[in-house]
């Protein structure tokens, strides 16, 4: 493809009249698409905007007929009614509990199986990596009615452990295929000199492919804290008790002793999103330089 | 969150040769590769491929609330599936899902391609400040986004409806509820999830459109084609392999769509907006009449597989090496 692009670029010998027509004209679309770029930015980022502008308004500045696009007052009164008003602390310990129990699980058995799955060649690979896309595909009720049934019969549901196996369950075979990229792309050479120096496998494994893939698996953690942090049907399903709650559930049925309460239900969205918007940033790097380059072949 | 990880990995898979030793090290190094696979698979056993099975056992019996506290129940054969197939409002869902998706799936890649291009076409500084603003929209969690949402159109004093009523154009839209007019919801639903589609779609295409060769676009424009006509005569021929790889997986994620739908709508008016997965959870965790979701789940989930079977065919043809 490259090739026919060199053909026709070479095929142009560029004159400077045309060159400098070009530039002007750029320069007025520049002007309008800087333009539509704000426009596109003021729009998009307003949802965000306004969480976060209602969440530090004060009370009687939330409910008003002419909304304030800029509060007079600022004020923390929300934040402290959703943090020491409701349940948010002990929410917060559930949610903490169980996804960094199911992150640390999964991610040390994905970086194993793929391991397992990118460095050998056997029979089956190829069926195995196919299957644990494909369930990745599966619809959110397709493993939550049979999990539901045997964890109610062994006593699972409303329990921590229910909620780690299935967010395990959800998060693995995203972690695998999140880190192959990663070890795909190490050199094989390494592991040939490593072997005719007379490591073991194991070794290999610890003292070289680790540190290697290290950067894949702080991004894979990451994205597998993202999902099981942002769960919100399986620990709706599975927690009954409100105490029993993660903060997805917290959130979606946010009440104050003040009934429905706009103010603090934002405040408790800022505080929600903000360790997942933050890690989220952390991590875009990884994202956008993958899908880039794999995308174009 | 959609997050690209089914991506074609951007390196291409060196020659293997690590089982190119002597016969007993290639045997001790299957047995390796066989232990580090070991806890996977048998947790994604325990875990995943068991309760697909235990799914299918249950679509044939009469699995209900009552089966949960006595543990018994009886085998049906079919029943499940004819009750679902002959059920109107099952195929409405199915009929309004495809729609759906279909509405999002082309929205959010037209915006998506308009933006990347929109992107190629700006200074660095406006370039940084959009990418920012995308990379926020697409990180918010969906639960928080949807608990927004409802604070944006909310009747009374929600802003979106403050700044219609604004326009003038629409009357009175002050104490519009969205959520009670089927086609509101959806239209108030499809918004969000758009919201939150188009910066992966933007991204990828931007960073795909970036690695064309520049010269070819040039050559095209001194030819006297319009940007508009450059666009679609070179530069979506040319990123075409990554816009099929996106239309792909966003017929699977937008096909799945439920938190949002459940938090803004709860599948309301009437049922009017559950798509199959709302239409499927309230039949089994609603009305707990758990086999009949446990049939409707098996049909959604032979789709789904249909779909993954197409994606995955697309990214062997692609010259991916799984």
């Amino acid at each position: 493809m490259s090739e026919t692009m060199n053909v026709v670029s070479r095929a142009h010998v560029k004159s400077g009249a045309a060159m400098t027509g070009a530039h002007r004209r750029f320069g007025w679309r520049r002007c309008g698409t800087n333009v539509i770029a704000l426009i596109f930015c003021v729009v998009w980022i307003f949802p965000v905007y306004w969480m976060t502008v209602t969440a530090f308004k004060p009370r009687n500045e939330i409910m008003t007929t002419t909304p304030a696009f800029i509060p007079k007052h600022w004020s923390l009164v929300n934040f402290y009614s959703a943090i020491m008003q409701t349940s948010f602390l002990q929410n917060l310990e559930n949610s903490v509990i169980v996804t960094f129990s199911a992150i640390i699980i999964s991610v040390f058995l994905a970086f194993l199986a793929c391991a397992a799955l990118t460095l050998y060649r056997f029979r089956g690979r190829r069926v195995i990596m196919v299957l644990i896309l494909a369930m990745q595909m599966l619809p959110g009720t397709a493993l939550l009615i049979p999990q539901f049934i045997v964890f109610n019969q062994m006593g699972l549901l409303n329990r921590y452990i229910g909620l780690i196996l299935a967010y395990i369950a959800m998060v693995l075979p995203f972690s695998i295929w999140n880190m192959r990229g990663f070890f795909l792309a190490i050199p094989v050479d390494i592991f040939e000199s490593a072997r005719v120096e007379g490591a073991s496998e194991w070794q290999i494994l610890r003292k070289i492919t680790f540190p290697l893939v290290a950067p894949g698996v702080v991004s894979t953690s990451v994205f597998a804290f993202i999902t099981a942090w942002n769960d919100y049907l399986t620990a709706y399903t599975f927690m009954r008790d409100q105490a029993k709650y993660t903060l997805p559930v917290w959130l979606s049925s946010f009440t104050t002793p003040a009934g429905t309460d706009f103010g603090g239900q934002m405040a408790a969205s800022v505080l929600f999103s903000l360790p997942v918007v933050v890690f989220f940033m952390i991590v875009q790097r990884n994202i956008a330089k993958g899908s880039t380059a794999g995308a174009v072949k | 969150m959609r997050t690209p990880s089914q991506r074609p990995s951007n390196v291409k898979a060196p020659p293997r040769r690590l089982d190119a030793g002597r016969p007993n090290k290639k045997l001790s190094q299957g047995r390796f590769a066989a232990m580090l696979l070991t806890p996977t698979g048998v947790i994604l056993l325990a875990l995943v491929l068991v309760p697909i099975l235990f799914l299918i056992v249950t679509s044939f019996t009469d699995f209900n609330q009552a089966s949960l506290f006595t543990g018994t129940f009886k085998f049906k054969g079919f029943a499940q599936y004819v009750v679902a197939l002959k059920d109107i409002e099952f195929w409405k869902a199915l009929l309004r899902t495809f729609i759906f998706t279909a509405a999002l799936v082309i929205g959010s890649l037209l915006i998506g391609m308009a933006v990347a291009q929109m992107m190629t076409k700006l200074g660095t500084v406006m370039r940084y400040i959009v990418t920012f603003v995308l990379i926020f929209a697409w990180a918010m969690p969906n639960v928080a986004s949807s608990v927004v949402w409802k604070w944006l159109f909310q009747p009374g004093y929600g802003i979106v409806n403050w700044m219609l009523t604004k326009l003038h154009v629409f009357g009175n839209m002050l104490n519009v509820a969205w959520s009670n007019n089927t086609t509101l919801a959806f239209l108030c639903i499809w918004m969000l999830v758009i919201w939150q589609a188009v910066p992966y779609i933007a991204i990828t295409l931007y960073a795909a459109t970036t690695q064309l060769d520049q010269s070819c676009l040039e050559a095209a424009q001194i030819d006297g084609a319009g940007h508009i006509r450059t666009y679609w005569q070179i530069v979506v021929p040319l990123i075409k392999p990554s816009i099929m790889v996106i239309a792909m997986l966003s017929i699977i994620w937008d096909f799945n769509v439920f938190n949002q739908i459940w938090l803004v709508s709860q599948g309301g008016p009437n049922g009017t907006t559950s798509t199959i997965g709302v239409f499927t959870y309230k039949k089994a965790f609603v009305n707990f009449d758990i086999a009949q979701g446990a049939a409707i789940s098996v049909i959604t989930v032979i789709i789904l597989m249909a779909l993954t079977g197409v994606y995955v065919r697309n990214l062997l043809k692609s010259g991916e090496d799984l």
